[in-house]
């Protein structure tokens, strides 16, 4: 089969000839092919696995050495989660692991104890439920709004804007967004010219969390759509033609074929950022602290770096950090487990 | 072929199938219309970020901020950006670091992910394991400083790439591509005798353009824009990366009697206008990357790569 | 791409640092609020002054070379405001101290560093007879730089420390990676060094750390206050009043607000209004004997919550910029565009701001108010520590490092006057900067190489000299001299003191609270709260800990 074809003067390629079936069937052969190679691994014999998979996983280990070498070695400094340390005793910080005082869990009780991680949880949370409900959408909504786009030029201008804020500082952003909505901003002094006076939306506790997921939207989404036209990109046009055929229309073919070609990936991506829930964002809110107040600003990420790295304190800030994995893993390992009953495949096979 | 014939070509003719019914009107103008605000929300913003940075000082000074309404213009943050040999240099270091650190990024990235593509093979579940409990728990400064130090890469550019090569995100996205694509397609060769790595260089890697163009820019950005790593493992000054340098020019509050920090301290430049001028700067990679990025995602090319 | 993403908003920290380089390239003179740090002998926390502190330090001899115009009273920085004859600078360094053995020196750095090798560099290596190897990092992620690499087991010969890095653990590692410079500076051995010999003994006596002198300062001048600057132009044109108590402050700036306009009085006052209230400093110089003979500490005081309700009541007022609520940009820049006609900020900015001005808007005068008392009457105002940054020597270098460091140091303390001073903040003439009608010029050249590292390494005693701006040399050290007529010394003045770290994280969320209270995102039962629990959880233990190091080390005040 030819899947190299070159390029027509359009851009656009010859649709290859592939024995694929309608779009029906094509929904139902995702689970085929994931559950097909399943449960043989405990029949195999190990020697027969080991001669059939070696090349595999000759693949796979340059990514785990450069994981072992440059992020589990360094792990192994976070022991210090349980000592009082200071990497100044020895001659350097290693052996100074050696010689710092062992307090046990006295740090994650301090941790527990602290009114203002607990605050700072509450806010991480609430920030983490209304990101995946207000932004997680927006760029699959988005591309596929650009993906029904027929003509190349507008789809490629279009894209190209939307990429473009994602490459701002956050503190562009937040200056930008002071420029417009702030006290001083453009809409305020428009509203005081016709004797409306007070207007300050960056100011505003209460507000905050839908400001920051404003400017979150603004700047990421236009970014966060590139995976999924990557996805759509690779969905069959045959796909779209036999179910046109068959009396599908625009948005039933929507439907029954675009979208379930974005599942897995969506999938993917959710149970992946359920994981990192816990991380939502950490520069946009230091900025925005003196704003509103430690009170609504207050993450876990801004909390860990108030409280452990600013004040020099390693063993608390590994502490949190810990903790922060922990629970990281837990909820990548039950959103992958949600998204293995609802039949998608996450992030690893069962 | 040159992108601007392409791009003219493809206005002339849409390439609506016969299949397809023609957009209705009310569709139409929603779509665009939706389309289009969103642009103006993006181009808004950049606007400014543009007048400001074309601005003269005077006229900066007496805004007390970004400048919304062009009042005269000058291109003397760029020049003055643009001059002296401390940007070109730096930029050489950061188109090197970006070339070679996506390369090698990408090669381990789609090795591990079509190795890992195969559920059920020998140490899969494993592997994913140990790649994915990194994105959870990450180290101090201090422990990866002293790594990097005896692994005696301070001072040197692979600081800049090794530590950094491994986005097990990117190679996650990778194989659940990988794994979209039909088995059908892997396994007649597979009888014909081809080898793995054959068959995901020969199969796999042409049918995931899209997703390799997409992920071969994560990366990219990554190295591009990435700045810590540099302040911390570099001492010698003369190797650092363009954003370094950038942020070093622009340093909010800087007052020292060098460089560009002293033509705004003289009141000759505006520190706004030439941190806009960096912003804008920094726009132009992303711009000219973008179509060539673009060039890999159009509809459908790849028939029945990935089921849906 | 980010630029700035390590800010983290003008927060004292980065304050501080800013604060910094300016002054250091401005005319040496130092930070005015200057973060904690020292310790004693064995054990690394405390500090030590009083006679065993004495036995330590070098022997003052003062310089005598060009008088200044303005001699410091008060505790101000000395001024100089007749020019100087360029032809007949006097002579600071008469020989060649160095050996020039290579020697590597780190220190923070804002802007672009020129390159290894350049004609100032290179000059002043030949000079002094030094060959150093220049690491100059990045002042924004300075900390996490000098965290990382003095735990590593390669330290460069020669460190500048910032006071303001010195936070948590990070102050232990001060007595526990660099040498004790008693054995080549205490007494009399200093007289081979005349310009460190000048620098004042409350400087040195801020560098003993545990126990031991191990720091080279940079004095600071007590009376450098944070000064509230007005827009003169403006207030004369309008023909406002500059107020003389908290209450007229407050309704002069209702009458000067117009939103509308696009003005607001003044930007955040949390720093002027301490001077105003009488609020001690924060850090180790809060604490504080009181006439009644208790040790208090700042937050104990009720000036503490009166300071920060009349800021509240500004920001209450809609008289405070939004800009400055939401603490976006640059209060600076709005001062200079007009919306914002009152900020408080460094004693750097009065002569900075005249520069950046001076072609775009030749109306533009800066001026700094004079402090009152709240209620109308004399303010109290708490002296700055005499020493805030100090370059240091790492454990184990050879003496012949050791005195290649001294004599690098020795040259950049050069007062002003000489020839050395001249070639530390200028260049070479001819190379880097040419005379105009007696007062030096940079080129382009001068620009892009005179920087601010040799200028870390140490500074004569604090004076104030603007060449270019004589005048304002002259209203910022009478500014200084007038303040300081109301200043008084807490107990803990002069003292490097190094908090027990149990306590480190004890105070350090009073700063966002006080930040929140006033502009309205806190109660005040929030702070009383905060005060209250600080006591009871450590606070009172803190201060039997400084009562018991006071007692042993005397008072500084």
């Amino acid at each position: 089969m030819s899947l190299t074809a070159g390029s027509r003067p359009d851009g656009t390629r010859p649709p290859a000839a592939v024995e694929e079936p309608t779009a029906a069937v094509a929904a139902a052969t995702v689970k085929e092919s994931v559950t097909r190679r399943a449960g043989k691994a405990g029949k195999v014999p190990f020697r027969v696995r080991w001669r059939r998979d070696r090349t595999l996983i000759l693949m796979t280990l340059p990514v785990i050495l450069l994981l072992l070498l440059f992020n589990y070695v360094p792990l192994l400094g976070n022991v210090v989660a349980f000592q009082d340390y200071d990497p100044y005793v020895s001659s350097n910080g290693i052996t100074a692991i050696f010689h710092s005082p062992w307090v046990g869990v006295e740090q994650f009780s301090r941790m527990l104890d602290d009114p203002l991680f607990w605050s700072a949880t509450k806010n991480t949370i609430v920030l983490f439920v209304l990101q995946l409900v207000l932004f997680f959408p927006i760029p699959i909504a988005l591309a596929l709004v650009i993906n029904s786009v027929i003509r190349p030029r507008v789809r490629a201008v279009a894209q190209a804007i939307l990429y473009l804020p994602h490459f701002f500082s956050w503190v562009l952003v937040v200056t930008v967004f002071q420029q417009i909505l702030g006290g001083a901003g453009i809409i305020a002094q428009t509203l005081e010219k016709h004797g409306w006076s007070g207007f300050d939306l960056m100011t505003d506790a209460d507000l905050f969390k839908f400001l920051v997921i404003g400017q979150a939207v603004w700047k990421d989404a236009g970014w966060g759509i590139i995976v999924f036209l990557a996805a759509l990109s690779a969905v069959s046009t045959d796909l779209y033609e036999a179910a046109a055929m068959d009396g599908a229309g625009r948005w039933r073919r929507m439907w029954h074929v675009t979208l379930p070609a974005l599942r897995p990936v969506i999938a993917l991506l959710l149970v992946l950022r359920v994981g990192d829930a816990l991380s939502v964002g950490f520069e946009q809110f230091l900025l925005q602290r003196w704003a509103v107040g430690a009170g609504a600003s207050e993450v876990l990420d801004t909390y860990v770096w108030n409280v452990g790295i600013q004040n020099g304190d390693f063993s608390y800030a590994a502490a949190v950090g810990l903790v922060k994995g922990v629970i990281g893993v837990c909820l990548v390992l039950g959103a992958n487990k949600v998204a293995h009953l609802l039949g998608e495949q996450g992030v690893y096979k069962k | 072929m040159s992108l601007n014939t392409t791009l003219i070509r493809s206005l002339k003719a849409p390439a609506r199938p016969v299949w397809e019914e023609p957009p209705s009107k009310a569709g139409l103008i929603a779509k665009s219309g939706f389309l289009a605000l969103c642009c103006l929300g993006v181009l808004g913003p950049l606007w400014i970020v543009i007048v400001t940075s074309l601005s003269p000082k005077p006229v900066i000074d007496r805004v007390g901020g970004l400048v919304v309404i062009p009042q005269g213009i000058t291109f003397v943050n760029y020049t003055e950006l643009l001059s002296g040999g401390q940007v070109s240099r730096a930029i050489m270091v950061s188109v090197g670091v970006t070339l070679f650190g996506t390369l090698f990024s990408m090669t381990v990235s789609v090795l591990a992910a079509y190795g890992l593509s195969r559920p059920g093979s020998l140490g899969h579940r494993f592997f994913l394991m140990v790649m994915m409990a990194t994105m959870f728990f990450g180290a101090g400064l201090i422990p990866t400083y002293l790594l990097v130090q005896s692994l005696g890469l301070t001072d040197t550019y692979l600081s800049l790439i090794l530590p950094s090569a491994v986005s097990v995100f990117n190679i996650l996205v990778l194989r659940a591509f990988f794994m979209g694509i039909s088995p059908e397609l892997t396994e007649s060769a597979r009888i014909d005798g081809a080898s793995d790595l054959r068959i995901l260089l020969t199969i796999i890697m042409p049918l995931s353009r899209a997703v390799l163009a997409v992920i071969s820019l994560f990366y990219a950005v990554g190295y591009w824009s990435a700045w810590f790593n540099a302040s911390i493992y570099l001492t010698d000054q003369q190797m650092m990366p363009l954003q370094n340098v950038l942020i070093q020019l622009v340093q909010k509050n800087t007052e020292a009697p060098t460089g560009l920090s002293y033509a705004v301290r003289t009141g000759q430049l505006s520190s706004l206008g030439l941190q806009m001028a960096v912003m804008v700067l920094a726009l132009i990679p992303v711009a000219v990357a973008s179509p060539f990025v673009q060039r890999h995602f159009k509809k459908g090319m790849l028939t029945g790569a990935i089921k849906g | 791409m980010t630029p700035n993403a390590a800010s983290a908003g003008p927060s004292r920290r980065s304050f501080l640092a800013s604060t910094a380089v300016a002054t250091a390239a401005v005319a040496g003179g130092m930070p005015l609020l200057t973060a904690c740090g020292g310790s004693d002998s064995g054990k690394r926390e405390g500090a030590t002054s009083g006679k065993a502190a004495d036995k330590l330090l070098p022997t003052y001899v003062a310089s005598t070379i060009a008088k200044p115009d303005l001699p410091s009273k008060n505790g101000s920085s000395a001024g100089y405001t007749s020019k100087v004859d360029l032809a007949t600078l006097a002579t600071s360094v008469p020989k060649k101290l160095g050996t020039g053995a290579p020697l590597k020196v780190m220190s923070p750095f804002w802007g672009t560093p020129p390159k290894p090798g350049c004609a100032y560099y290179t000059a002043l290596d030949a000079t002094v007879g030094t060959k150093i190897t220049w690491q100059n990092q990045d002042g924004n992620t300075y900390g996490e730089k000098l965290g990382a690499v003095l735990a590593s087991s390669s330290i460069p010969d020669m460190v500048v420390v910032p006071g303001w890095e010195l936070v948590g653990k990070i102050s232990n590692a001060v007595t526990a990676k660099f040498m004790d410079l008693g054995p080549y500076l205490a007494g009399d051995k200093v007289k081979k060094y005349p310009n460190l010999a000048a620098i004042p003994s409350d400087s040195w006596r801020m560098s003993i750390f545990g126990g031991a002198l191990r720091g080279i300062p940079m004095p600071a001048a007590p009376a450098s206050f944070i000064t509230p600057y007005y827009r003169k132009d403006i207030f004369d044109k309008r023909g406002y009043t500059v107020p003389k108590s908290a209450d007229e402050f407050l309704s002069w700036a209702k009458e000067a607000t117009s939103a509308k306009a696009k003005v607001w009085a003044c930007g955040d006052m949390r720093w002027s209004s301490a001077g105003i209230f009488g609020v001690l400093p924060s850090g180790t110089l809060g604490w504080n004997i009181e006439d009644d003979g208790k040790l208090t500490n700042r937050i104990e005081h009720p000036e503490y919550l009166e300071s920060l309700e009349w800021v509240r009541k500004l920001f209450a007022a809609g008289v405070v910029h939004p800009d400055d609520k939401a603490n976006t940009g640059d209060p600076g820049q709005r001062f200079t565009a007009g919306q914002v006609l009152v900020y408080n900020g460094n004693g750097a900015d009065w002569w900075g701001k005249t520069v950046e001005q001076a072609q775009s808007n030749p109306d533009f005068q800066i001026e700094g108010m004079d402090y009152f008392g709240a209620d109308g009457g004399n303010p109290t105002l708490y002296a700055a520590q005499p020493a805030g940054i100090w370059s240091m020597i790492r454990k184990g270098a050879s003496k012949e490092t050791v005195e290649n460091a001294l004599a690098a140091a020795n040259f950049a303390a050069a007062p002003y006057g000489t020839k050395e001073r001249m070639f530390v903040e200028y260049g070479v003439e001819g190379t880097h900067y040419t005379v105009k009608d007696g007062v030096p010029v940079k080129n382009e050249r001068g620009i892009q190489e005179v920087n601010s590292a040799w200028a870390l390494l140490a500074a004569p005693a604090p004076f104030t000299a603007h060449p270019d701006f004589p005048e304002i040399a002259r209203k910022q050290v009478e500014w200084q001299q007038r303040q300081g007529a109301f200043m008084k010394k807490t107990s803990t003045y002069g003292m490097n003191i190094v908090e027990p770290t149990r306590y480190a994280t004890l105070s350090s969320q009073f700063e966002q609270l006080e930040i929140d209270f006033v502009r309205g995102h806190k109660k005040l039962s929030d702070v009383q709260q905060a005060i209250s629990t600080w006591k009871s959880s450590g606070g009172d233990k803190l201060r039997d800990w400084y009562k018991q190091l006071l007692d042993k080390n005397g008072s500084g005040n």
